[in-house]
């Protein structure tokens, strides 16, 4: 299945998923106006190209390598953390399951808020998140 | 003498485009007149949750337009000193009244460690509204003020409350 490449708006992250490269990349701030048609097509897309990889016995293809998660956001409201929280919990399922995807959380420097709240998340699936601070 | 600016001071109808108006001036204030990173952000994300629940949360049909005229959604944001004091105000139905006093009286009784927790425990059973809310804003309110949620309800008559919320952030 081919991935996904979503531009960023004022109000909307950009969104890679890039199945060659084994990478999904969130970038920006996340205030979407509709949520719900933001974020439900692209989880939508990562759950189905994780399970035809499951059905296929694919994961030793990328399992060497990782399939890396980068969560690169400056800003994002309540209503976007609980989709984030959802795409989390799919990671956490998959791993479960044997495949190697790793979170990497990435913060600016002296925005103790974001790393807190990757330090939420991180606590709340119960997987280590790899955290890279920015300098700014 | 403590300086003193009204930072945003809106009254009257809202939706996504005041919003986003709302957040531009917000944001241009901030840029110019407040050095600290992590209180812009925090004053920033508190106005969106705020705003947000304004615009998704205000019990307020077509024909009641005329409520609006003597009960304004409410917007307000004052710094004092290095301190911002967030007003917000809208109308909703005394049902909702009910579900939101003891959901604000519990954020107000807890400590920070027991809102973190009450936090990540809402996020995973949390379910998207019609409307595209997660009921996660005010636990942000609370978890990023670190301060008591002060509220009143205004009875305007038998189906209607304005409720008025003022967060605090400290410097």
């Amino acid at each position: 299945m081919k991935g996904f490449n979503i531009p960023a708006t004022d109000k909307s992250p950009k969104v890679v998923f890039d199945t060659n490269n084994f990478l999904f990349e969130m970038q920006g701030i996340s205030r979407p106006e509709n949520v719900r048609d933001f974020y439900f097509p692209l989880i939508y897309k990562i759950k189905k190209h994780f399970e035809k990889i499951l059905e296929k016995n694919q994961g030793d293809t990328f399992n060497e390598k990782c399939f890396k998660f980068n969560f690169k956001l400056d800003y994002f409201n309540s209503s976007s953390a609980k989709f984030i929280s959802d795409i989390l919990v799919i990671i956490k399922e998959l791993n479960d399951k044997g495949l190697n995807l790793k979170i990497y959380w990435f913060f600016a420097d002296g925005d103790e808020d974001m790393k807190e709240v990757g330090e939420d998340f991180s606590d709340m699936i119960s997987v280590p998140f790899n955290f890279v601070m920015i300098e700014s | 003498m403590k300086s003193y600016d009204v930072v945003i001071n809106h009254k009257g109808f809202m939706n996504l485009a005041i919003i986003d108006n709302i957040l531009h001036q917000l944001r241009m204030y901030l840029f110019k007149k407040s050095n600290e990173k992590l209180l812009r952000k925090r004053v920033y994300s508190l106005s969106v949750e705020c705003l947000d629940n304004i615009l998704k949360h205000s019990d307020l049909n077509e024909k009641d337009h005329e409520l609006i005229k003597n009960y304004p959604p409410r917007f307000i944001i004052e710094r004092i000193a290095g301190d911002f004091i967030i007003h917000t105000g809208n109308i909703v139905l005394n049902e909702n009244k009910d579900e939101l006093i003891p959901r604000l009286d519990q954020l107000n009784n807890l400590e920070l460690e027991d809102i973190n927790s009450l936090y990540k425990e809402s996020l995973a059973n949390a379910e998207i509204s019609k409307k595209g809310g997660a009921g996660l804003g005010l636990i942000v309110m609370a978890k990023t003020t670190r301060q008591k949620i002060k509220f009143d309800f205004e009875k305007i008559d038998n189906k209607f409350f304005y409720f008025a919320m003022q967060l605090n952030l400290k410097q």
